[in-house]
């Protein structure tokens, strides 16, 4: 472990130890950009399947019904709502706006979040 | 004697960085060996009074005149770290009253500015003065941040290329067959190496450890080392330096330096100054005093408490009536022991003052023809050294 | 007069010479009363005298003495020792991070304050410079036109607890940037804007706002960033209509 600043030093930007929310908003943040990064390029992988012809595609969604994929889609949307939310809150605050309250507002965002999806978590285990 | 004489200074603190400043404008090459970093001695814990000298008037009119003359000289040279608003001198009780005739004439002996006040103006200068203020005296004190005035010393000194080699510990002096002091031999705390620095003059600027290093040489100096506790509250209660109006005793400057006022100071002998653990008998009886003249800081939290050992010169007497001014010694004349001379004693408002005497000793000495010039120079930044 | 005192294990990091680090462990008996600081320079005055570690003034305005105390940035001078572990437990003491080690708890800063030079930042200002504009903390109750020494005491854990810094050896750091603020309002010279309005100036910063966090001297540096870049913009804004 190097003292001096250098790019091989990221994988720390995910320590959370002894830091406190903003740092965690910073985290989350880039763990859901990976998170959705991933997200994409399965899609594009799940998509391509339309090019083997009707009945591979009929099969993938026929797995996609499977209630592990269905956890996995939420922490989709997880990732999405979070990833929204803390960004508008980071767009804001990196012009002086609500600065001061930087904490607050990603506790309450996140506990918007929370809300968003435990509305989607029932729709989609429970029905509409 | 070589085209330019090498001085090595011991001591990174007020002393050693101005000496340093002095005789790299006089065009000596300079060696300045520390053990610890710039300032970590006493110089670094002083609460940062800059001196108008009023309160050594009375007492100690050499002491007085030296602060009010180097106060107005720092601020001149140093304006980059010094917070300058002016102190006040306060009388809370009838005792303190009848130290004001004394004051007055002591500080027009020094040539002081002094400005009559009444406890209620004062109050409305400061209204977290204590309300029973009777009488107060303006003075032009000041406050300065400590470990940057040494930097900036230290950096003037480096841009006419002074060497500072802090974590180098002095372990013993270098003297040849005639007495004379040629060197120093010096542990690298950063890697563990010896070796051994020469020159043409070594300068002791140790302060509280001067003797210590003089011992080396089997040589001495009348130094007595005077520990004092100093406090610092989370509050800046006053925007001025505050004093008791009465002769020096504990806890009677209250000094505001950024958010904190600090307090200061108590006096009490020591024989191992490395490191003194804070007595808190100590700040409880100076707080008791501080909290006097400014009640409000009963409430407010104490951030952080600490000692500061000061270099006493000897005059034979207990505690308090120790001179508060400084001195150079000659080993020479003392052991005839050359090349080696010692600065020590004063106060950070006079340092600039010590260099001026310190380099003049060891132009003296070397046979050097040259001015002091560090009344009007201006320092540099004190970021400046940290520059590689 | 019986003070308490604890036993508490000091885990001190020790380099020298670009050597690995070394952990090496003191056993020390100290009143929690006492700082971090004063446990250090006990171990160097009693126990090792090749312990090399800054210091200067005891009372947090000189910044000297900043290190990570149980990996969190802290102003050792002013930090208690009772604040940061128990009787019977250990205080892992080490330098700063994201600065190189030169020995020891000693980095080097020389970097660090060539940008704050270069951020035109000066020590003292008026009291309402001083202070941020929503902290009425040391204005002055009286009338009067006062100077302090600012809040900044250019300590540099800002720039230790910063994953830009943590990553990047050229970005200015939060310490630097909060310094161009603070001067941008007191002169508007608009070089500093300029100085700013770079890559690894204002816009590196990535919002982890874990500099304000360890500030020990209510500076702010997060909120100062972001005015910074409020005043960037606006000033790229007006040049556009200047054309």
């Amino acid at each position: 472990m190097s003292n001096h600043p250098t790019p091989s030093n990221f994988w720390r930007w995910f320590d959370p130890r002894n830091r406190q929310i903003g740092y965690w908003a910073f985290i989350l943040n880039r763990i859901t950009a990976l998170g959705l990064t991933l997200y994409l390029l399965l899609h594009l992988i799940a998509l391509s399947q339309l090019s083997q012809g009707a009945a591979a595609f009929n099969s993938f969604i026929a797995m996609a019904k499977n209630p592990v994929f269905k956890v996995g889609e939420l922490l989709v949307i997880a990732a999405g709502v979070i990833h929204g939310l803390n960004g508008i809150r980071i767009a804001l605050t990196s012009f002086g706006i609500g600065t001061r309250y930087q904490k607050q507002s990603f506790l309450a965002l996140m506990a918007v979040a929370l809300l968003i999806l435990f509305w989607f978590g029932q729709i989609m285990f429970f029905g509409e | 004697m070589p085209d330019q004489p090498h001085a090595i200074i011991i001591g990174a603190g007020f002393t050693g960085c101005a000496t340093a400043h002095d005789l790299t404008l006089r065009g000596f090459k300079v060696t300045v060996l520390e053990r610890g970093e710039i300032a970590s001695g006493t110089s670094g814990r002083t609460h940062g009074l800059l001196h108008s000298g009023a309160r050594y008037c009375v007492s100690e009119a050499e002491a007085g005149i030296e602060c009010i003359d180097e106060n107005i000289f720092l601020r001149k040279i140093a304006k980059q770290c010094i917070e300058f608003n002016g102190g006040l001198f306060v009388a809370l009780n009838e005792a303190d009253v009848a130290y004001a005739p004394r004051f007055i004439e002591g500080a027009h002996a020094c040539h002081i500015p002094v400005e009559e006040l009444t406890g209620k103006a004062a109050l409305r200068l400061e209204p977290n003065l204590n309300p029973k203020v009777l009488l107060a005296y303006l003075v032009p004190d000041g406050v300065f941040d400590p470990l940057r005035l040494a930097l900036a010393f230290a950096a003037s000194a480096k841009q006419r290329g002074a060497q500072f080699w802090p974590y180098h510990q002095v372990k013993g002096l270098v003297i040849d067959g005639q007495k004379q002091v040629r060197g120093v031999r010096v542990w690298d705390r950063t890697s563990g190496k010896e070796f051994e620095v020469r020159g043409d003059m070594l300068v002791n600027a140790t302060g509280v450890w001067a003797g210590e290093i003089a011992a080396m040489g089997n040589t001495s100096v009348p130094l007595k080392q005077t520990p004092g506790v100093m406090v610092a509250f989370d509050q800046r209660a006053t925007q001025r330096v505050i004093n008791r109006l009465n002769e020096p005793g504990d806890g009677d400057i209250i000094i505001p330096q950024r958010r904190m006022a600090v307090i200061g100071t108590t006096s009490f002998e020591a024989t191992d100054v490395d490191y003194i653990p804070v007595l808190k008998e100590q700040v409880r009886q100076m707080n008791t005093e501080a909290f006097e003249l400014l009640p409000i800081l009963r409430q407010a939290h104490m951030r952080g408490a600490y000692m500061s050992a000061r270099p006493l010169i000897d005059s034979s007497e207990e505690g308090r009536s120790l001179s508060r001014t400084f001195k150079c010694y000659d080993h020479q004349e003392i052991s005839g022991l050359g090349g080696f001379v010692t600065i020590t004693g004063g106060k950070a408002t006079t340092c600039r003052g010590m260099a001026e005497k310190t380099a003049d000793l060891v132009c003296q000495k070397l046979g050097v023809r040259a001015e002091c010039q560090t009344r009007d120079v201006v320092l540099s930044s004190y970021r400046d050294y940290y520059q590689n | 007069m019986n003070v308490e005192k604890w036993k508490v294990t000091f885990v001190v990091s020790r380099q020298k010479n670009q050597e690995p680090r070394l952990y090496q462990s003191f056993q020390l008996e100290i009143d929690p009363d006492e700082y971090v600081l004063d446990g250090v320079e006990r171990i160097w005055a009693f126990h090792d005298r090749s312990l090399t570690y800054r210091h200067a003034c005891h009372h947090s305005t000189c910044g000297a003495c900043g290190m990570l105390v149980n990996g969190v940035e802290k102003l050792t001078c002013i930090t208690s020792i009772r604040s940061v572990t128990h009787n019977g437990g250990t205080l892992k003491v080490e330098p700063l991070r994201n600065f190189a080690v030169v020995s020891d708890l000693v980095v080097d800063m020389s970097n660090f304050y060539t940008h704050l030079e270069a951020a035109q930042f000066g020590q003292v200002a008026s009291l309402a410079q001083a202070a941020l504009p929503h902290d009425a903390d040391t204005r002055s109750v009286t009338d009067g036109e006062f100077e302090r020494l600012v809040d900044c005491i250019e300590c540099g854990l800002c720039v230790s607890a910063c994953p830009s810094a943590l990553t990047s050896e050229t970005y200015y750091g939060p310490a630097v940037l909060a310094a161009a603020q603070q001067a941008f309002n007191q002169s508007k010279n608009s070089a500093l804007i300029h100085f700013a309005d770079q890559h690894d100036g204002a816009w590196g910063c990535h919002s982890a706002y874990e500099c304000s966090a360890v500030c020990p001297s209510n500076v702010d540096p997060a909120w100062r960033i972001m005015d910074l870049r409020k005043k960037t913009l606006a000033y790229r804004i007006k040049q556009l209509f200047r054309k």
